[in-house]
C-alpha cells in the first residue's frame, strides 16, 4: 500500500464502524499488528483507521518514581509511564507511530468534545510527530453510514486549538490539586499506621463529598417533632373515599383530638365541587444527566452503568452520542426518516405512523445547548444483534422519549371537593386524564395517577364512616442516591458530563461513602474535616466556578494557560506546607477512621445470641478460614460463630432473611449469580428445603 | 472554635464520645445535636405537654432521630446535672 489517509478514532468499535462506512463496498479489511487492530478502507483513496484506547497520554510528574509531595513539575507522557496496568499502551503507540510514517493526510475522528479533542491532539502531536496542525477534524454525532460519510467528505479544516488549550489546562490543574492533596492524605495515614491505603481527593471529588457530608451531618443531628393529621373515610354513591382535613399539619395533640371529637357521629355536606383542566407538557429530549436520572428511577441503574450502556449503544450506531448536555433536537437530524426507520419495528409501527401523520413534527425542547452535539436520539437503526436486557431497556427508553417529545400535551382534569363535617373542612381530591397526548408514547414509564371520583354536586349529604387521627413525625432530609447526587453536581456545574458518574463511584471505592442511599463514613467525615481546615478551597464551589470562568476565557483568548497554572501552584504551596507540618495529627485521625471503616464494612448486624455484641466477618489466625463471629468473643462473653463459604467474596448484604429475620451475607462467586446467604442453622426456610428434598 | 482545656491544661473529652470537647463539654459533632435537642423541646412540650426526661426518652427511641442526637439524648438521660438545669 502506498500513501494513505490516517484516521484516528477514540475507541476500536468506532474505528470499525468508520472504516466500514467509508469503504466503497462497506467491507473494510481488519488488520492486527502486535495485538493492535486497525482497518483499511478503499474508496477513491486508501484510508487507514486506527483506534486509540481512550486517553493514551496523561499528565505526570517530571521526576519519575518519587512519591512525595509537593509536586509542581509535570509533563504529558504516554499513559504506560504513569499508570499501572497500562503496559499495552506502549505497543499501541508504536503501531500508531508506524502507521503514521506512511500517511500523507491525517484526520482526527475522536468524539467531538473536550476529551475526544485532547485524545486526538496528543496522538497527532506525540505519536504521529507533530501532525496536529496539519490534521483535519471529522465532526459527527452518530455512527451511521450517512453521517460518517458526510463528516469525512466535509471535514473541519483544523482542530479546535482553543478548546484543546482549555482542556489541557483543566487536566493539568486537576492533576496539581489531585496529586498533591491525595498524596498528602495517603502519606499522613501511611506514616502514622504503617499501612498503605490510597486516599484521594480533588477539585471535583472535594465539593461532591462536602455535599454529602453536609447532608449527613443534618441527618445525624436530626430530632423529629410530632404532628398529627386527620382523614375522614366518607361513603359517596357506594364508594368509600378518603378526605383530608384542611390543615395538613396539626401541631398539638389537643387540637387534633378536638377536631376528631367534633366530627364523631356527624354526617358531612359537600360545600364546593371545583373542576380544573390543565395540560401536562411532553418531556424534554434526553441529555446525559436526564437519561441517567430516568434510568435510575426506572431500572435502578447507577449513572456509571447507564453511561457505559449508552456508550455501547452509540458504538452500535443505535443512538446518537450520549455525552451531551444538549436538550435540543435540530431538524437536521431528520425526524421523519428516523421515525420511519423505527416504524419497521412492529412495536413502534402504530405510534410512529401516528406521529408521521401529523402535519408538522416539532419537538419539545429544553434550554440547555451543547455546541458539539444535539440531545440523545435514536438513529432509527434497529438492533442487528440481540441486545441484553439492560441495553434493550436503555435503547427503548431513548426511542420512546424521542417519540414522546413530538407528542401533544396531555390534558388532565383535577377535581377538588370541599366537605364540611360539623363545620370542619375536609378536601377530597380526584384526577383524570382527558386526552393522553404524549403519555401514549411514553406509557411504560409513566404511572397513571388517575383517581376518578363519582359524580358529585354541591349541597350533597355525605355519610362519614370514620374519622382517623394519624400520629406523625417530621422526617429528616432524604439521603442522596447516585442519581440525585449527579443532579446536584449538574446544578452546581461541578465535573463534566463525562466524569460525574466516575467521581461518585470513586467516593464509594475509597470508602468515603457506602450504600445506595449514600451514607458518609467516618473516613469521609475526617477527609472533609482535614480539607476544610487546611485547604478549604478544594471543598468549595468557588474554586470550580472560577476555574470554569477561566477555561472559557482561555477559549476566548482572554486568559493564558501559564497564568492559570501559576495561580494554582501559588494556592497549593502554603497548603502542602501546612499539611506536612500537621501530618502526624492528620494521620492519626485518618487512620482511626480507616480502621473503623474497615470494621464497618465487615459488620453484619447485632448478635442474635448475646444481643450486645455485633456479628462480624472474621478470618481465623490458626486455619486462615473465613467465618462469622461475635465481637464479644474478645471480651470472653460470647462464643457465637457460624461457618461461611470459603470461596468467593462475602460481604454483609444489609438485608434480613425473610423467613427468620436474621441478617444475611451476600456471596459473590465466579460464574454464579450473587446470592444472599442466611447463616442461621435453624432458619425455617432451610428446614422446609430439607423436607422437600 | 477553641478546644476546651481542664485545670492542668489537658484537653477535655466530649460527654458523648471520645473526641475533644469544644463548647458546653461537647465536641463539634455532638454540640449541634445538643443544640437541636434543646431547640426541639419547645415544640414537643407545646405538642404533648411532656417532661424533659420523657422527651429525651421519646427521641432516644424514635427511629427517625439521628445517630448523634441519640448519643446526646442517652447521655442527657443519665445526666442529673443537665436535667436539673433544664427543669429549673
Amino acid at each position: 500500500m502506498g500513501k494513505y489517509t490516517l484516521i484516528i478514532t477514540e475507541k476500536p468499535d468506532a474505528a470499525s464502524r468508520i472504516a466500514s462506512a467509508l469503504d466503497a463496498e462497506g467491507k473494510a479489511e481488519k488488520k492486527v499488528k502486535n495485538g493492535v487492530p486497525y482497518y483499511v478502507a478503499k474508496r477513491n483513496e486508501d484510508i487507514v483507521v486506527v483506534p486509540a484506547l481512550g486517553h493514551l497520554y496523561t499528565v505526570a510528574s517530571k521526576k519519575r518514581g518519587i512519591r512525595g509531595y509537593p509536586v509542581f513539575d509535570f509533563q504529558w507522557v504516554p499513559r504506560y509511564l504513569a499508570k499501572r496496568g497500562a503496559a499495552r499502551i506502549r505497543t499501541w503507540l508504536k503501531v500508531i507511530s508506524k502507521l503514521a510514517e506512511n500517511a500523507d493526510k491525517f484526520i482526527d475522528a475522536c468524539d467531538y468534545d473536550v476529551e475526544g479533542s485532547i485524545i486526538g491532539y496528543s496522538i497527532l502531536k506525540y505519536a504521529c510527530g507533530n501532525k496536529e496542525t496539519a490534521a483535519q477534524r471529522m465532526k459527527y454525532s452518530t455512527l451511521t453510514k450517512e453521517e460518517l460519510e458526510k463528516s469525512y467528505t466535509e471535514p473541519l479544516s483544523n482542530l479546535d486549538f482553543a478548546l484543546i488549550e482549555a482542556g489541557l489546562t483543566r487536566h493539568e490543574v486537576d492533576w496539581l490539586y489531585g496529586i498533591n492533596l491525595s498524596r498528602a492524605l495517603t502519606a499522613a495515614a501511611k506514616n502514622y499506621s504503617g499501612r498503605y491505603v490510597t486516599l484521594s481527593t480533588g477539585r471535583v471529588q472535594g465539593p461532591t463529598l462536602k455535599f454529602l457530608e453536609t447532608r449527613e451531618r443534618r441527618i445525624k443531628c436530626f430530632v423529629p417533632t410530632p404532628y398529627w393529621s386527620i382523614k375522614a373515610k366518607v361513603n359517596i354513591s357506594g364508594a368509600v373515599l378518603e378526605a383530608e382535613y384542611e390543615k395538613k399539619v396539626i401541631e398539638t395533640k389537643a387540637e387534633a383530638e378536638a377536631v376528631i371529637d367534633s366530627c364523631n357521629d356527624q354526617d358531612g355536606e359537600t360545600k364546593k365541587v371545583a373542576l380544573k383542566d390543565f395540560q401536562q407538557m411532553p418531556p424534554l429530549p434526553f441529555d446525559l444527566g436526564s437519561l441517567q436520572s430516568e434510568a435510575y428511577r426506572l431500572f435502578r441503574y447507577t449513572p456509571m452503568r447507564t453511561s457505559s450502556i449508552a456508550q455501547r449503544l452509540y458504538l452500535d450506531a443505535l443512538i446518537s452520542y450520549p455525552r451531551t448536555s444538549s436538550q435540543k433536537l435540530p431538524p437536521a437530524i431528520g425526524y421523519q426518516a428516523t421515525l420511519k426507520k423505527l416504524g419497521k419495528n412492529r412495536e413502534y409501527a402504530k405510534l410512529t405512523a401516528e406521529l408521521l401523520a401529523k402535519p408538522a413534527l416539532t419537538p419539545t425542547e429544553g434550554k440547555k445547548k451543547d455546541p458539539a452535539h444535539p440531545a440523545i436520539y435514536p438513529t432509527g437503526n434497529l438492533p442487528s444483534k440481540i441486545l441484553n436486557r439492560a441495553e434493550k431497556n436503555i435503547w427503548e427508553l431513548v426511542v420512546r422519549r424521542f417519540m414522546a417529545v413530538f407528542g401533544e400535551p396531555a390534558v388532565l382534569q383535577s377535581i377538588k371537593v370541599a366537605i364540611s363535617i360539623n363545620g370542619n373542612r375536609f378536601q377530597l381530591n380526584g384526577r383524570q386524564t382527558l386526552a393522553e397526548g404524549w403519555l401514549r408514547f411514553y406509557k411504560p414509564y409513566v404511572k397513571s395517577e388517575d383517581a376518578v371520583l363519582p359524580p358529585m354536586r354541591e349541597g350533597q349529604t355525605v355519610s362519614v364512616k370514620r374519622v382517623v387521627l394519624e400520629d406523625k413525625f417530621t422526617q429528616p432530609s432524604s439521603r442522596y442516591n447516585p442519581s440525585s447526587l449527579l443532579r446536584r453536581m449538574e446544578k452546581e456545574e461541578i465535573g463534566t458530563k463525562a466524569t460525574r458518574a466516575g467521581i461518585i463511584q470513586t467516593l464509594n471505592n475509597r470508602q468515603y461513602t457506602r450504600e445506595e442511599r449514600i451514607v458518609v463514613t467516618d473516613l469521609g467525615f475526617e477527609v472533609v474535616d482535614v480539607l476544610k481546615k487546611y485547604c478549604p478551597a478544594v471543598v468549595s464551589l468557588e474554586l470550580t466556578r472560577k476555574l470554569e470562568e477561566r477555561m472559557n476565557d482561555i477559549q476566548q483568548g482572554k486568559e493564558t494557560r501559564e497564568k492559570v497554572l501559576q495561580d494554582t501552584i501559588e494556592i497549593l504551596k502554603p497548603v502542602t506546607e501546612q499539611l506536612k507540618e500537621k501530618e502526624r495529627i492528620i494521620g492519626a485521625r485518618l487512620s482511626q477512621a480507616l480502621m473503623k471503616a474497615r470494621l464497618e464494612e465487615r459488620v453484619i448486624g447485632a448478635c442474635p445470641v448475646c444481643k450486645s455484641g455485633k456479628l462480624v466477618i472474621l478470618r481465623s489466625r490458626k486455619t486462615g478460614k473465613r467465618f462469622i463471629g461475635c465481637t464479644n468473643y474478645f471480651e470472653g462473653t460470647c462464643k457465637t460463630s457460624f461457618p461461611l463459604p470459603q470461596k468467593g467474596l462475602a460481604k454483609p448484604s444489609g438485608n434480613v432473611c425473610k423467613s427468620c429475620g436474621w441478617h444475611t451475607v451476600r456471596i459473590w462467586m465466579k460464574g454464579k449469580r450473587p446470592w444472599n446467604l442466611c447463616f442461621n442453622p435453624k432458619c425455617p426456610l432451610k428446614e422446609e428445603r430439607k423436607e422437600k428434598h | 472554635m477553641p478546644i476546651k482545656r481542664g485545670a492542668e491544661g489537658k484537653t477535655l473529652k466530649c460527654k458523648a464520645c471520645d473526641r475533644e470537647a469544644a463548647e458546653k463539654d461537647f465536641c463539634l459533632v455532638h454540640l449541634k445535636a445538643y443544640e437541636n435537642i434543646l431547640e426541639k423541646y419547645d415544640v414537643w412540650t407545646k405538642a404533648l405537654q411532656i417532661s424533659w426526661r420523657e422527651y429525651l426518652s421519646q427521641i432516644e427511641q424514635n427511629p427517625l432521630t439521628g445517630e448523634w442526637a441519640i448519643e446526646v439524648a442517652s447521655y442527657l438521660i443519665n445526666s442529673e446535672e443537665t436535667r436539673n438545669v433544664k427543669e429549673s
